[in-house]
């Protein structure tokens, strides 16, 4: 019964996504979808490293970044592809992953927190300041939009938007694949306790390395996604507060689940829009719910869905229990 | 040149130390890292602007009345928000405090305007002439005031009875409560002293530096640097720690270029990180791999 809702929902939801650019009108409602895919894909990244593994980053706009520049730099400077720029962005960064994830390996809590921001507001302020490359300041116009493949134009926005659900569809399915395979579970061990998972013989500085070359992989592209779809980049976008943003994107959806992060980041970003009439007020209240998240829901949405589902079954279960004692 | 670059880097010095002894206090003694911390230096600074701007008290009665209002601003926030985030997990804590850094700082906007505004000070156009070299007054003022507090502090943790319970809390929480210490007390008083320490320190700054909503960012971040250094939780390390980063940083604008003083905070960071991760002053708290 239960598996039945729960394939008809997705369907719903698959078929809801596809005919979601025939549904509205406006280019700014694409606009917004597509941040939202952007987003759904950051969140999907640290989730990796923060949901599954454990370690709370918040540099994580920093592989986002260079991603994009990479990208951007790499297509206006040779002449080639953006699928071939695409990939090495996202090697790129994964590199600048794992010179994160080495220096951080013996870290925990606050330690580990606070070399990530350190590592975030390195990246930004080269992005700034080497003004021979980046442009500093200025940032980055002229980026091209990605090559068509079969004749589709990604210049248009529903091409692009189909571009961006297949992109996603393909990372779910690795991360479904790979947080049920043997290495999502040492995460996932070595997140519930570090030194039990090292007693069972998990390679701790392995399983964390590949949290953080996987994610930043993930972050790389994105920014590369990002890079040819807004065409302008500058350093202001790879901001502490983006990387926050992931965060609560993460959180309120639920950590180390899939769905959670994609929910997470549909719900802040169309938040963000829909209070935009509130102006400043609506950061105070990001602010507030940060807080009140943290504190009061700290398994986020997925974890109060989960909850219910527990509290329904045993309720439902004391119920059949009460039934047979009656019938004896 | 070298005097001048030193003296910068002792007044830079003095006010990551005051900021950064709050932080390892509040993390040593309550175990909450304090994201808000660079709020705190904000809401110092703003208040010493409209006590001075506005009110037109003199400034160094503005400065007390700074460390007055910070109080109260410190019993707040110990009570709403350090209490629910207590024995929560590092995690919780560092997201939840980070809310409220989110909260204060675009309250800060709405009610301050983001723009950047000086406080003007009487102190701003006396000179002080040390060994050839020029100091305005508002400088040395920062200097004096903060060794002034350190003294304090010093003698506040070492001989009150209230010290001493603040260091057996930090010792062992447990322990401490067993043997009738008032943690709740103990706590209050830890976070009023951070929050007054971040406050001045703000209302010190906003002289030389500019003033606006969104101070405390770089400020937080560079004194969980100097808090790191010196391990974080030890107070004599904060301070050791502050001094150095003040110094580095003035040597690096002096020597290298102003672009990148904001890039060695983060340098000696990663550095100290991979080395002794454990800060130059600490005995334990690593992790091993």
């Amino acid at each position: 019964m239960n598996k039945y809702i729960k394939w008809i929902l997705g369907a719903a939801v698959l078929v809801f996504v596809l005919v979601f650019p025939f549904i509205v009108s406006k280019a700014y409602h694409m606009h917004i979808a597509l941040m939202i895919g952007i987003h759904i894909l950051l969140a999907l990244s640290l989730n990796l490293v923060t949901g599954y593994c454990g370690q709370l980053s918040i540099g994580h706009a920093a592989f986002y970044g260079v991603g994009a520049y990479t990208s951007a730099l790499l297509t206006l400077t040779f002449p080639i592809p953006f699928w071939v720029a695409f990939f090495i962005a996202a090697i790129v960064s994964a590199f600048f992953g794992l010179l994160l994830g080495l220096p951080t390996l013996r870290l925990k809590g606050a330690y580990l927190v606070i070399s990530t921001l350190g590592f975030g507001e390195i990246i930004r302020l080269i992005l700034l300041n080497w003004i021979d490359v980046t442009r500093g300041p200025m940032g980055i116009t002229g980026i091209k939009a990605p090559d068509s493949i079969f004749g589709l134009d990604f210049a248009n926005k529903t091409n692009y938007y189909y571009l961006m659900v297949l992109i996603i569809a393909i990372v779910l399915i690795l991360m479904r694949l790979v947080t049920n395979s043997r290495t999502g579970r040492a995460w996932i061990a070595i997140r519930e306790d570090q030194l039990a998972a090292e007693v069972m013989g998990i390679h701790l500085a392995k399983y964390k390395l590949i949290a953080f070359v996987a994610s930043a992989f993930v972050a790389g592209f994105t920014g590369s996604l990002y890079a040819h779809y807004v065409r302008f980049i500058s350093p202001d976008t790879f901001v502490l507060s983006e990387s926050i943003a992931v965060v609560i994107m993460v959180l309120i959806g639920g950590m180390g689940t899939l769905v959670g992060p994609i929910i997470g980041a549909i719900g802040i970003t169309y938040l963000l829009e829909a209070l935009r009439d509130l102006g400043q007020w609506r950061m105070v209240l990001y602010g507030l719910i940060l807080f009140f998240c943290a504190v009061y829901l700290p398994k986020g949405l997925m974890g109060l869905y989960n909850y219910a589902l527990i509290k329904i079954k045993s309720k439902r279960e004391a119920s059949v229990v009460k039934a047979n004692e009656g019938g004896i | 040149m070298f005097l001048q670059q030193l003296i910068n880097g002792l007044v830079l010095g003095s006010i990551y130390t005051s900021i950064a002894l709050g932080l390892t206090m509040i993390y040593g003694i309550l175990g909450i890292i304090n994201w808000a911390h660079g709020e705190l230096y904000m809401i110092g600074a703003f208040a010493a602007l409209y006590l001075i701007m506005i009110v037109e008290l003199p400034y160094f009665a503005a400065l007390l009345a700074t460390v007055v209002i910070m109080a109260i601003f410190g019993f707040l926030l110990d009570k709403l928000v350090f209490s629910p985030l207590r024995g929560k997990s590092d995690n919780t804590i560092i997201l939840g405090t980070l809310g409220i850094s989110f909260f204060l700082q675009n309250l800060g906007i709405i009610i301050f305007s983001p723009n950047p505004q000086g406080i003007t000070s009487v102190y701003n156009n006396m000179n002080l002439n040390i060994f050839g070299v020029t100091v305005t007054y508002s400088r040395m003022i920062i200097l004096v005031v903060t060794i002034v507090f350190i003294i304090f502090l010093n003698w506040f943790i070492g001989n009150t009875k209230t010290g001493k319970a603040m260091r057996a809390t930090s010792q062992d929480y447990t322990a401490a409560r067993l043997m009738g210490i008032d943690i709740k007390f103990v706590s209050v008083v830890t976070t009023i002293i951070g929050a007054a320490l971040a406050g001045i320190a703000g209302s010190l700054a906003g002289p030389i530096f500019l003033v606006y909503p969104t101070m405390g960012i770089l400020m937080v971040t560079k004194a969980f640097a100097v808090v790191i250094l010196g391990g974080l939780g030890n107070v004599g390390g904060a301070i050791f720690g502050g001094f150095i980063l003040g110094i580095a940083e003035a040597m690096a604008a002096g020597y290298i270029s102003s672009a990148l003083k904001d890039i060695v905070a983060f340098v000696i960071l990663i550095l100290v990180l991979i080395i002794k991760p454990e800060g130059i002053f600490s005995k334990y708290a690593v992790e091993k791999v």
